[in-house]
């Protein structure tokens, strides 16, 4: 049993689809970053799942069961968009409403626990209308793990936060999964972040799935590359792309090497070129850029 | 891996859903500005009324005098007797009472549920609530009572108001039995205006200025009928009709209301 399938799924607006029939697989217990570029289907596809769009065909189960099943959903988190709350009531007046919608037992407890999770004790009395946007982002966090949730559905929830509001949230989202046993979808522009914490992928385009895999698949596809820095930069570029066929110089002023080659076949032709080389490494393209070339060979 | 799901009951949901509205109703300003405001309205309609008594005003076009006549009793503000004219419900002394309250009802049903929808809030109630039934309920019931609130500001709003401007409390042609069953067919009556408001409220979504102009048109083909179904010398069978087309409505356009949540995106 899988935590969401997804099977067919399609929806449209005014005759544009922005879901196109669609497939996908959750296992329990995974952190799904499910990437695309925007208008992509993404979030009517997490919307479809909470129920809050109706769509034309196709089927959603959440851990075997319809997702409008009411016990199901009742253990959903989420965080779309930006949290629901509202801007007159302080953080904790929104969490305790929240919670009294959960039907939490011990309420003030929960609260505290989960403002404590995202580092927002301190900010419990603030109106929510004056939280900054980073604040914001925890605060949705928080309302979505209220009441211990199953499923957490995050759309974009590391938007405004600040690299320790990021760490958090890591960590936090970790710390979920591994002990609390829940599944995660999280959809991320920023496959930096996403790399470090998922653990299966869903890469969507113009609302239809083009792959997925998990993070293990991810890195036995990524290609290996060498890159080198040396001294003259434009005549090194030219002498390596004279003997290989994928050279690319990167923002940080490496020129790669994509071809299958050792890094000692690079330094011994940069040598008998007259080139001394100052630095050279072996790495892996990531999340990002493995998107991109798959994004560029869609088109 | 298997996952138990713990079994939500209808009773549970739709008592969690009761508890976030009473919550939230009870702790917004709105309810209280309206509330207040249904609190001086009838004294500041019986007190300036009470003061024009007998002023003559001249239509400046056609030369015609108009002379303007106060309440005679305090009670007028609170409906008039079934034998009067007035019941028919087209002259300034049925119009200017008790009755706009529902048209108070409607900005408050309007801007309750217009919030939850602007705020995003719905994001939150509806993930983990599958059963639109539930808000439907729980929408109506609330509001219902915020009205009943209402009408009860409104009635010490009349006592207090009837004592400043020194208003007589003598009944003619009713007694208390009838005074205190037209306040409960009023109360009552807020139950077929509710649903009327929730489902343009539910239409309109997070457009208020559409939801309240819906819920004013569609009231105000309604409102005519009040004085006759809750006259100041209302009877027992008032109070029955009163509570039969409240729940009729409530059940029937609630259903409405519930379909258009289920088929309709909710963001």
């Amino acid at each position: 049993m899988n935590a969401i399938e997804i099977r067919n799924l399609s929806k449209s607006f005014r005759g544009l689809y922005a879901v196109n029939h669609l497939n996908m697989t959750v296992p329990i217990g995974a952190i799904y970053g499910f990437i695309g570029e925007n208008g992509s289907g993404k979030s009517t596809t997490e919307k479809i799942i909470c129920g809050l769009i109706h769509p034309d065909g196709g089927s959603v189960k959440l851990f075997g069961r319809e997702h409008t099943d009411p016990d199901v959903c009742a253990k959903a988190g989420v965080l779309i968009e930006a949290p629901g709350c509202f801007p007159n009531l302080s953080v904790w007046n929104n969490l305790m409403l929240q919670a009294a919608n959960l039907s939490i037992r011990n309420t003030e407890k929960e609260v505290v626990k989960v403002l404590k999770m995202v580092r927002m004790e301190g900010a419990a009395s603030n109106k929510y209308k004056n939280c900054s946007l980073g604040m914001k982002q925890r605060i949705g966090i928080a309302m979505a793990l209220l009441g211990n949730p199953t499923l957490l559905i995050l759309d974009e929830p590391i938007n405004g936060l600040d690299a320790d509001g990021m760490r958090i949230m890591r960590e936090v989202l970790v710390d979920i999964t591994r002990n609390y046993n829940c599944t995660v979808v999280i959809s991320s522009h920023i496959l930096g972040e996403l790399e470090k914490i998922a653990t299966h992928y869903g890469i969507v385009r113009s609302g239809k799935m083009m792959k997925e895999m998990t993070a293990t698949e991810l890195k036995a596809s990524c290609r290996t590359y060498v890159a080198v820095r040396a001294k003259d930069r434009n005549r090194t570029k030219a002498v390596l792309a004279c003997k290989f066929s994928r050279t690319e110089e990167d923002e940080a002023g490496y020129i790669r090497v994509y071809d299958r080659i050792t890094p000692e076949e690079i330094v011994t032709h940069l040598y008998e070129n007259g080139i001394l080389v100052s630095e050279i490494i072996t790495d892996r393209i990531g999340l990002e850029e493995y998107y991109i070339d798959l994004i560029k060979e869609g088109r | 891996m298997e996952i138990k799901f713990e079994h939500n009951t209808f009773r549970r949901r739709l008592k969690s859903m009761l508890k976030v509205d009473f919550r939230r109703m009870f702790t917004s300003r709105l309810f209280y500005i309206i509330t207040g405001t249904c609190l001086v309205i009838p004294i500041l309609i019986l007190v300036m009324t009470t003061m024009m008594d007998g002023s003559v005003s001249v239509n400046p076009q056609t030369g015609e005098e108009t002379v303007m006549e106060a309440f005679d009793s305090t009670w007028q503000i609170i409906g008039t007797i079934s034998s009067e004219d007035s019941a028919a419900g087209m002259d300034m002394l049925s119009m200017c009472n008790i009755n706009l309250l529902y048209f108070a009802v409607a900005a408050l049903v309007c801007i309750f549920t217009a919030e939850d929808f602007r705020s995003g809030y719905v994001k939150n109630l509806f993930t983990v609530r599958a059963k639109k039934t539930d808000y439907v309920i729980s929408k109506t019931l609330v509001c219902f009572i915020g009205g009943a609130f209402m009408m009860l500001a409104f009635l010490a709003g009349t006592i207090i108001g009837g004592v400043i401007a020194g208003l007589s409390f003598e009944m003619t042609g009713f007694g208390v039995s009838q005074l205190v069953m037209c306040i409960l067919s009023k109360m009552l009556l807020t139950a077929v205006f509710v649903p009327i408001y929730l489902l343009m409220s539910v239409i309109a979504k997070q457009k208020l200025w559409l939801s309240i102009l819906l819920s004013m048109m569609t009231g105000m083909l309604l409102f005519m009928m009040i004085p006759m179904l809750s006259p100041l010398d209302a009877a027992f069978m008032n109070v029955i009709l009163c509570l039969c087309g409240g729940a009729l409505f409530s059940i029937g356009l609630g259903a409405v209301s519930n379909h258009i949540l289920k088929k309709t995106s909710l963001v």
